[in-house]
């Protein structure tokens, strides 16, 4: 029996083991000069800031959604590329477990703290820890400007403007005629309501000034997924048979709205302007699912994180706040994208 | 005679040993370099600029706006000014504060022998190319305390930080180790995490004065915020010993209830208009720097502990879990444990999602999602059979603690979050594993 259970231990250590090594080789040290022991002259370890820069930790909204998989793999990329290491973490949408994740960071000393916060009011206190203890913190796509806090700069897309350029787009599709559009929004995130401003803004301009007229009928939570985005849908097409366009604040919305287009038999007559630029979303364009969607590009808010976080540590001042363009994406830039078989 | 209580107590919490094991595993593999700081970092640190620049050397010194970096450049300002060396400025903050006495430094022609920092300073990019950036300096040296090795993982204050991180689970785990013992299982604790935070918080806000409510309000609504939640425990008991419907069932439907309550109650948003002084059950530490909650862990364990071990209720926990019939035929009220099992695992649910809202001090209806399925883990770690019957409230601390371990050491040493969970998953099952193999005989 005994022999036995020390066998079963064995085995669970080697499973633990089995991801330390690894887990070292991508983290060789943390420290500048991290080869140079205690007992090494103290002048080998002055000289140093050449071969690691020390770690970023990373805790992003979630992991699930491919946008933060690519912000997170982003930094890693850059980061290695300064001499930097770094480790994601998602936090799951959960912000005790968000909270812990950068308490760790804490005790282990990163250089920086990058962090897209699971809620900005209940990740004040640990950000405030982080801050007292003198490591610089920054937001990536989702803010925290919340009084009390320090963070160094936000890095986000330009939602506001993507919402002006998806206006743009829906003037585009609709030409001469006009009509009846409904938005599929989603009030909790801070960037759909941005998104939502940016649209009426560029569509009530369009308005004051032309006579194809755009109404914005109505404005119906679609929770930014694809079931709740096509009940939406089916809701707004009762309300408004005549309905000519949709605004979906994201992606899996605006496929929830085509399906519900496509059940009602009316895919043809209404024309859907999504946003994000997901692939799936993407491919629905180049087969004209979607008339357009003002992509944004996670690989460069990763990239710009490292840059913001490097810039910091030269002594620049930096900007509050560092937005990224979106790009209006139409069926011909989906032909044209190697991404898309 | 001793060697028969060692070998019994290895049986009976064998899992202390695979913790062992963790905690020394991970404490081999996050040895890195610590940077020394405080004054006698500083003092080794003022000896090395005196015997590389002579008695009279000129100094920056540059620290982080942080209390052990300060006291070490106060410290350090002080050896340096005694030995007749000239400290030419101090800085404490950011790079930014770095560069801007820098640039003012190279204005002044002002030549450098050293710029002595602290570990974490030394990294920062504004001193990588001093040579070029400002050569009115006259190219001086970055100096910086000798670092020792030790595991970040064995540092106090991480384990202080684990330690605080689980407390919330281990604390819902009494419950569910009471629940468990019985035979059942107590699926809504997650949501009424998330129900107690949103109705302490709510209760302060609303009725308690808000950003200006004082101690005893506080204390009262976190007290009707853990009451609520034993009713509701109270009600699936009810269900339970009544109606005889399976716990699983009817806990299922409460963690729906309690989660759809929450949200209603907060209407999806979190709610924060609460004094700073909520934080102190969860952040304080006033004895010995041990964080209240923390402290409050302890009690409920001894408490508990001997509730099960010493006293009648507690045998009847485990008679009823071991076999209802006979239970009940020997005298055992066998409802009246039932219910006491479930309305003490709500309460002590309540009690967590206090403790979390003090924490993060703020209470949202997405708290303590999936957190059951956490507290049944460091159940099971603990040495607890899901068929009832068996377990001890001491190995479920033990359980609690191993999976916080696990959590912490994979943040402190890499291994990203897909990885995480894979590993957290197997060891569970692997501690499952041994206990069942050491059962058997």
């Amino acid at each position: 029996m005994q022999r036995r259970a020390l066998a079963a231990l064995a085995l669970s250590l080697m499973i633990v083991a089995g991801c330390g090594p690894s887990s070292n080789s991508n983290a060789p040290d943390a420290t500048p000069g991290g080869s140079a022991g205690a007992g090494a002259a103290p002048d080998q370890l002055a000289k140093s800031g050449a071969q690691s820069k020390g770690t970023i930790g990373v805790s992003l909204l979630t992991l699930e959604n491919p946008f933060f998989k690519v912000i997170g793999d982003n930094i890693v990329s850059a980061g290695k590329e300064h001499g930097y290491s770094t480790i994601v973490v998602s936090g799951d949408k959960d912000v005790a477990k968000q909270s812990n994740q950068i308490k760790d960071f804490i005790v282990k000393k990163v250089s920086a703290i990058v962090l897209s916060p699971c809620d900005s009011k209940s990740i004040i206190p640990v950000i405030q820890e982080a801050n007292a203890a003198g490591i610089p913190v920054l937001t990536v796509d989702i803010p925290c400007n919340e009084p009390g806090v320090k963070i160094v700069t936000q890095v986000a897309t330009d939602n506001f403007g993507g919402g002006r350029e998806a206006a743009d787009a829906m003037i585009e599709a609709l030409g001469e005629a006009g009509g009846k559009v409904a938005i599929l929004h989603f009030k909790q995130a801070e960037s759909c309501q941005l998104r939502v401003k940016g649209f009426r803004e560029v569509i009530d301009a369009h308005n004051a000034k032309s006579n194809s007229k755009i109404e914005i009928a109505m404005e119906l939570e679609g929770g930014g997924a694809k079931d709740m985005g096509l009940k939406a849908t089916e809701d707004s097409l009762q309300a408004h048979p005549d309905l000519r366009g949709i605004f979906a604040i994201n992606d899996p919305s605006a496929l929830g709205a085509r399906a519900a287009l496509e059940k009602a038999g009316k895919a043809e007559n209404v024309v859907i302007i999504g946003f994000d630029g997901q692939p799936e979303g993407k491919q629905a364009i180049k087969e004209g699912k979607i008339y357009a969607d003002p992509i944004q590009f996670p690989d460069q808010m990763g990239i710009k994180i490292v840059d913001a976080i490097i810039r910091h540590s030269k002594g620049e001042t930096l900007p509050g706040q560092m937005l990224i363009p979106t790009k209006l994406y139409r069926q011909a830039d989906a032909a044209a994208d190697p991404e898309l078989k | 005679m001793l060697k028969s209580l060692l070998s019994r107590w290895f049986s009976e919490y064998g899992m202390i040993f695979v913790l062992a094991l963790l905690c020394v595993f991970f404490s081999v593999v996050t040895v890195s370099e610590q940077s020394p700081s405080g004054e006698g970092a500083a003092k080794q640190l003022a000896g090395l600029i005196q015997s590389q620049f002579g008695s009279k050397p000129r100094v920056l010194i540059v620290v982080r706006d942080q209390p052990e970096e300060l006291a070490f450049a106060a410290a350090l300002e002080r050896e340096i000014s005694a030995a007749g060396g000239q400290v030419l400025g101090n800085v404490k903050g950011e790079p930014r504060d770095a560069r801007e006495v820098l640039v003012k430094l190279s204005a002044a022609n002002a030549s450098l022998d050293t710029i002595a920092c602290t570990q974490p300073v030394s990294a920062w990019l504004v001193f990588a190319d001093l040579e070029k950036d400002f050569p009115a300096l006259g190219n001086p040296r970055l100096l910086k305390p000798v670092p020792y090795r030790w595991p970040n993982f064995l540092k106090a204050e991480n384990l202080l930080n684990i330690t605080n991180q689980i407390a919330v689970i281990a604390i819902v785990a009494i419950g569910m180790t009471m629940v468990i013992i019985t035979g059942g299982i107590d699926l809504s604790v997650g949501s009424l995490i998330a129900l107690a935070a949103v109705l302490a918080t709510l209760l302060i806000r609303e009725f308690g004065g808000s950003l200006q409510a004082s101690a005893f309000s506080m204390t009262c609504a976190c007290l009707v915020a853990i009451t609520a939640c034993g009713c509701v425990g109270a009600f699936s008991g009810a269900m339970i010993t009544i109606f005889r419907i399976p716990p699983f069932i009817v806990t299922l439907a409460m963690m729906l209830v309690a989660s759809g309550l929450a949200y209603i109650l907060a209407q999806g948003q979190s709610v924060y208009q609460i004094p700073d002084s909520f934080v102190w059950l969860g952040r304080g530490a006033d004895v010995l720097g041990i964080p209240n909650a923390v402290l409050l862990m302890l009690v409920l364990y001894g408490a508990a502990h001997v509730l099960m071990s010493k006293m009648r209720l507690g045998r009847y926990i485990y008679a009823v879990g071991g076999n209802r019939e006979a239970a009940r035929l020997s005298g055992v009220r066998v409802e009246r444990v039932l219910m006491f099992a479930y309305v003490a695992s709500a309460l002590v649910a309540g009690l967590g999602g206090v403790i979390m809202a003090s924490q993060l001090k703020s209470g949202s209806p997405t708290y303590g999602s999936m957190y059951e399925l956490y507290v049944i883990a460091a159940v099971v770690v603990g040495g607890a059979s899901l068929s009832g019957g068996q377990g001890k409230m001491l190995g479920t601390l033990i359980g609690a603690f191993t999976i916080a371990v696990i959590q912490n050491g994979m943040n402190l040493t890499n291994v990203e979050s897909y990885t995480q969970k894979v590993v957290l998953g197997l060891v569970i099952l692997a501690a499952v594993l041994i206990d069942t193999v050491r059962h058997r005989k």
